[in-house]
């Protein structure tokens, strides 16, 4: 029965799947076209392939196109739209829900391989096209199986990016999806839910397609290699496979940086990094692809070297983006992650299109015959063996497997040169650093995925824990356990291993460039780098004193030193070795930039400041239990001293979805003192001697200009105020850290940065309130509970309530107090200070027949009530509840301050990076067109 | 044996005792019954957040204290002192770890981890509710 749908677009619904069915089928008749011309070298096939490629591109486009067409339509009656949509969103941001979800993601992905498998074919690839497009077609036709969209009975085969509301699986069966006004019946459909407004910034419009042109750069490398396995010809496709490598380097780098960017600039994070999941599984499939590309440039100088490297490399570059995607979209990192990820239904196909991959590239490792279909059926095999038995065993078993091919391909397939490589040669120390980038790359990698390794250790459980019972190692207890996660404490984690690989590397990249290919140069070398090393001496001595590095901190100023050295070594480079030649500088000067980014990183993070630590005791007011922490209360419109500056908390506003909260900064001039004056530091108090300008240390002017007040008197106590270096001075500038309103999400805080030219100072809110508090009909808000003994105090608005004294009521006071005889009755007598005149009163604690009567006292005044619901004789404590008026009350807020050195080195270098990564492929590409030129500039 | 492979090799090395420290560094992950038996050890005890208790968090009194009711995985709920200012989304939380060690009786937390809602979409929003205010 069909029921025709009011107001619905249903024929895009159907023309938008139809366009995916149809890329889908000319990618399976692409695949096997190409794949049948690289063994029979028919016109027939290849025409096969080429149309089903374009069949495969133009349904891909045109489902892109109608989706975008109807994206800006506002169609919400399909659910991807309503998600990720609504009314309220400006044009960019209407374009970025495109890609608001993962069908949009998936999407995207496949745009940019479409196009840049169109640039590959527009340089008449030759001999090379069938197999590549067919690894290419292959590749494709299996990510777009994940749009299909298919149920087979509960088992669903693809997301459906084009799937209409009432057709979600969340409203089958629900009486409104058959009625065919439901459209304009159900309100919630006139607009959207639009997107996470977390994800509603700028970024979002920039970032998504940058990284995903980088994931999608990672396949035609791919695909270059596996058909190199493939045609048995381990060479041309090394070449080949250069510009592509490297132009992935160069995008997927600074998508990974702008991700960086994003975090720091929008989202609290406290940072630009935060070794999260989500950031760790882009930044391996780099590192990995640096390596594989560097490797691609060794062969290219002499063919035969670390081939298998290469070509492991290389794959992995797309194997661990197609991991990430697993990764993050399996709900398997869900424990370990700040983020939580929710099964989307289609994890089995991603595994599975994740295994195929694997078991393509392990299966054309072997040599032509009989290995590749034993090893081919006995991962055929454990494939179904995942399906249907035991999934983790099955797993660890094809990993076994796959590894073993690997290592046969290895020492039967491969090939390899005879010529060793001296040590001083380009060779050797290129493969060195790509090693240790791997290196770092396989740590970060182990790390993130504990979760998954937790999974394969269930299994093992029970043996495990008889190995505990046995030899009671620690190891094995956790093991049995299977709950690894990944430590907290980043330095233990990461930053242990990260930091020497990190040094080892970049040191590499700082003196490798003046080593030549082949022939051992390294006679001199040390005289060529002098002067780059003596500059980055001085530089290192000048930052570590500086910013007051301590000796351990040694590994970091380690790094530091390779780095400085590494940007001036590739510096000096362009001048000494290029001749100012900028054509080749391109590598030189990717690596000046990446030097960059590791230093500004580590810098920024190592001597990160957080100014707000409430270090001084300049707040008397305030609890102790602030003292030693990151987060400072700032009262509305007092000011109070932060770091170098005096801030002051003016105002609360709204605009639109933020709640801001604006924050002054003045500059600090130093105190001056007049002789007589009296002021406290560490507990002690002090009288000045002569007149005087405050040095930054209450030490240096102690002996000079203070004397100690060893007994002070009543007055000395009251007047004297905290010791301070400095004094508000001239307003320098305003910051705005705001908390986002967010309904669907709960509020979120976002920071607001001062930006310098050699730091930044970041500020975010910690707590704040968006409204005001509640109060009752007179202004009363809820009471709250306070332990006071004598001599504690509390601020109150703007007045601070002390407990002076305690006395007993005597028999002789009860009458005047309108006490019985009988009542055991306990006074607290009180000053209420600032705010208008002092004011001293008295609270009772009354107990009558062993019940307590309560005593309001209530200051109408001044905002204040006050009543004793309790007495601890022991402690000589009051359980006091003391309620404030509304008309009294001062907001309030918990700010954090950070101060980021140098970290403006860090965006510098990322820019410098992909510029340097986009001119060597520009300087590869010319000298591979005319013929194989001679290109220094490796 | 070729250099190349002498460096694969060491590199392997390095890798692998680089690898197995993490199994050792970690703290472990046990249920509060066991913190409370050993208090003074730092441990990771994972949980979900008692809803039946507020959230205590008084930034007048104590900036960088927050006071909640954790449930672990054994059902035991127990009070827990976080040495931090409220954390977003608390709340929210789906699941919480924290990382710390019982001292004077309660369980005193210097870092905690939370699984939120995901910042990246994707929950499905069931139209169950709406539908019968439009009927």
């Amino acid at each position: 029965m069909d029921i025709a749908y009011t107001g619905e677009w249903t024929w895009a619904a159907s023309l938008g799947r139809l366009l995916l069915a149809l890329a889908f089928a000319g990618g399976i008749a692409s695949t096997i076209g190409y794949t049948k011309a690289v063994r029979h070298n028919e016109d027939h096939w290849l025409k096969l392939g080429r149309w089903g490629f374009r069949t495969q591109a133009a349904g891909l486009f045109a489902a892109i196109a109608l989706m975008l067409f109807l994206i800006f339509c506002h169609r919400y009656e399909f659910e991807y739209i309503w998600k990720h949509l609504n009314d309220a969103m400006s044009p960019g941001l209407v374009l970025a829900s495109f890609w608001g979800g993962q069908e949009g993601g998936f999407l995207l992905w496949m745009f940019w391989m479409l196009v840049l498998a169109l640039v590959f074919l527009r340089r008449q690839p030759g001999k090379l096209e069938a197999p590549v497009m067919a690894i290419h077609a292959g590749v494709l036709t299996g990510l777009s199986s994940m749009l299909l969209g298919l149920w087979f009975g509960d088992f669903q085969f693809g997301l459906d990016p084009f799937l209409l509301l009432r057709e979600a699986p969340q409203n089958h069966g629900l009486p409104w999806t058959l009625n065919p006004d439901y459209l304009s019946l159900i309100p919630q459909f006139a607009d959207g839910q639009g997107l996470n407004p977390l994800l509603q910034n700028y970024w979002m419009v920039i970032h998504p397609p940058t990284l995903f042109l980088g994931f999608a750069s990672t396949l035609m490398p791919f695909a270059l290699a596996v058909s190199g396995l493939w045609t048995q010809d381990h060479r041309t496709w090394m070449g080949k496979a250069i510009p592509w490598a490297f132009f992935g380097v160069a995008i997927l780098g600074a998508g990974i940086l702008m991700g960086g960017a994003w975090a720091y600039e929008a989202l609290s994070f406290g940072g630009f990094w935060a070794w999260d999941p989500v950031e760790n599984s882009s930044l391996v499939p780099w590192l990995v692809l640096v390596a594989g590309a560097h490797l691609l440039l060794i062969n290219k100088a002499k063919p035969g070297t670390a081939v298998t490297a290469t070509y492991l490399m290389i794959a992995l570059g797309f194997l661990l983006v197609v991991y990430s995607t697993f990764l993050t979209k399996s709900g398997i990192l869900g424990d370990t992650s700040v983020h939580s990820f929710v099964d989307s239904g289609i994890l089995p196909q991603l595994l599975g299109f994740l295994l195929a991959c694997c078991a393509l590239l392990c299966t054309l490792i072997l040599p032509p015959g009989r290995d590749r279909v034993v090893f081919g059926a006995l991962q055929a095999a454990l494939a179904v063996g995942i399906a249907v038995a035991n999934p983790a065993l099955c797993t660890l078993g094809l990993l076994l497997v796959m590894a073993l091919a690997v290592l046969r391909g290895h020492l039967k397939n491969l090939p390899r040169t005879d010529t060793e490589s001296p040590i001083w040669t380009r060779e050797f120390w290129m493969f060195v650093g790509g090693m240790l980038m791997f290196a770092s790359a396989v740590h970060i990698s182990f790390q993130t995925s504990l979760p998954v390794f937790n999974h394969f250790l269930e299994p093992f459980s029970g043996w495990f824990d008889r190995l505990y019972q046995s030899t009671g190692s620690n190891l094995a207890r956790k093991l049995a356990a299977h709950d690894l996660a990944p430590g907290t404490d980043f330095d233990a984690t990461y930053h242990a291993i990260q930091i020497p690989l990190a040094f080892l590397f970049v040191s590499i990249t700082a003196f490798t460039q003046y080593l030549r290919y082949k022939s051992n140069s390294g006679k001199g070398l040390f005289l060529k780098l002098l002067r780059s090393l003596l500059s980055a001496g001085v530089l290192t001595a000048i930052v570590s004193w500086t910013y007051g590095f301590e000796l351990w901190e040694a590994p970091r100023v380690a790094l530091l030193f390779a780095c400085l050295w590494s940007a001036a070594a590739n510096a000096d480079y362009i001048i000494q070795g290029l001749k100012g030649k900028w054509d080749h500088a391109g590598s030189s000067i990717a690596h000046i930039g990446f030097a960059l980014v590791i230093f500004g990183s580590v810098l920024s993070n190592a001597k990160k400041d957080i100014i707000s630590q409430n270090r001084f005791g300049d707040l008397q007011m305030l609890n102790e239990s602030l003292s030693n922490d990151e987060d400072l209360l700032l009262l509305q419109e007092d000011t109070v001293a932060l770091g170098p500056y005096y801030v002051c908390y003016q105002e609360r506003r709204r605009d639109g979805i933020h709640a801001k909260f604006a924050v002054d900064y003045y500059e600090t001039l130093p105190a001056s003192y007049t002789k007589g004056q009296v002021v406290s530091n560490e507990g002690f108090l002090f009288q000045c001697t002569e007149n005087h300008t405050a040095s930054p240390r209450f030490t240096e002017d102690l002996e000079d200009h203070w004397t100690f007040v060893p007994i002070p008197n009543e007055r000395q106590k009251d007047q004297s105020k905290p010791w301070s270096a400095g004094i508000p001075g001239p307003f320098a500038f305003t910051l705005e850290p705001r908390i986002q309103l967010n309904e669907q999400m709960g509020n979120a805080p976002e920071p607001d940065t001062k930006r310098f030219w050699n730091r930044d100072l970041y500020t975010h809110i910690k707590w704040g309130r968006v409204s005001e508090p509640e109060a009752d009909e007179n202004g009363w808000m809820d009471g709250r509970k306070h332990d006071l003994m004598r001599r504690d105090s509390l601020v109150i608005g703007r007045s601070m309530l002390a407990l002076d004294s305690i006395s007993a009521v005597t028999l002789e006071e009860k009458p005047g107090y309108g006490l019985l005889d009988k009542d055991l009755a306990v006074a607290a007598h009180f000053r209420l200070s600032g705010g208008g005149a002092d004011t001293n009163f008295t609270a009772l604690y009354i107990v009558r027949d062993s019940l307590v009567i309560p005593d309001m006292v209530t200051l109408e005044s001044r905002g204040v009530k006050l009543r004793i619901d309790g007495f601890r004789p022991a402690e000589a404590t009051f359980e006091t509840v003391v309620w404030e008026n509304l008309s009294i009350r001062r907001d309030f807020i918990v700010m954090q301050a950070t101060v980021f050195p140098q970290i403006n080195l860090l965006w510098l270098g990322c820019l410098i990076m992909t510029g340097g990564a986009l001119m060597a492929v520009r300087q590869r590409r010319k000298s591979q067109r005319p013929r194989p030129a001679q290109n220094k500039a490796a | 044996m070729s250099r190349f492979n002498i460096v694969v090799i060491l590199l392997v090395a390095v890798l692998l005792g680089a690898l197995f420290s993490v199994f050792t560094q970690n703290s472990e992950s046990v249920v509060f019954a066991r913190a409370f038996a050993e208090p003074g050890i730092e441990f990771k005890v994972s949980g979900t957040l008692d809803r039946e208790h507020p959230v205590q968090y008084d930034p007048e009194e104590a900036v960088a204290e927050t006071r909640f009711h954790m449930t672990d995985k054994d059902g035991q709920t127990r009070e827990v002192l976080l040495k931090e200012s409220k954390p977003t989304g608390l709340e929210q939380s789906e699941s919480i770890d924290l990382y710390g060690k019982v001292e004077e009786g309660r369980f005193i937390a210097t870092d905690m981890l939370m699984k939120c809602p995901s910042k990246y979409n994707e929950d499905s929003h069931s139209l169950a509710e709406a539908a019968p205010a439009a009927n």
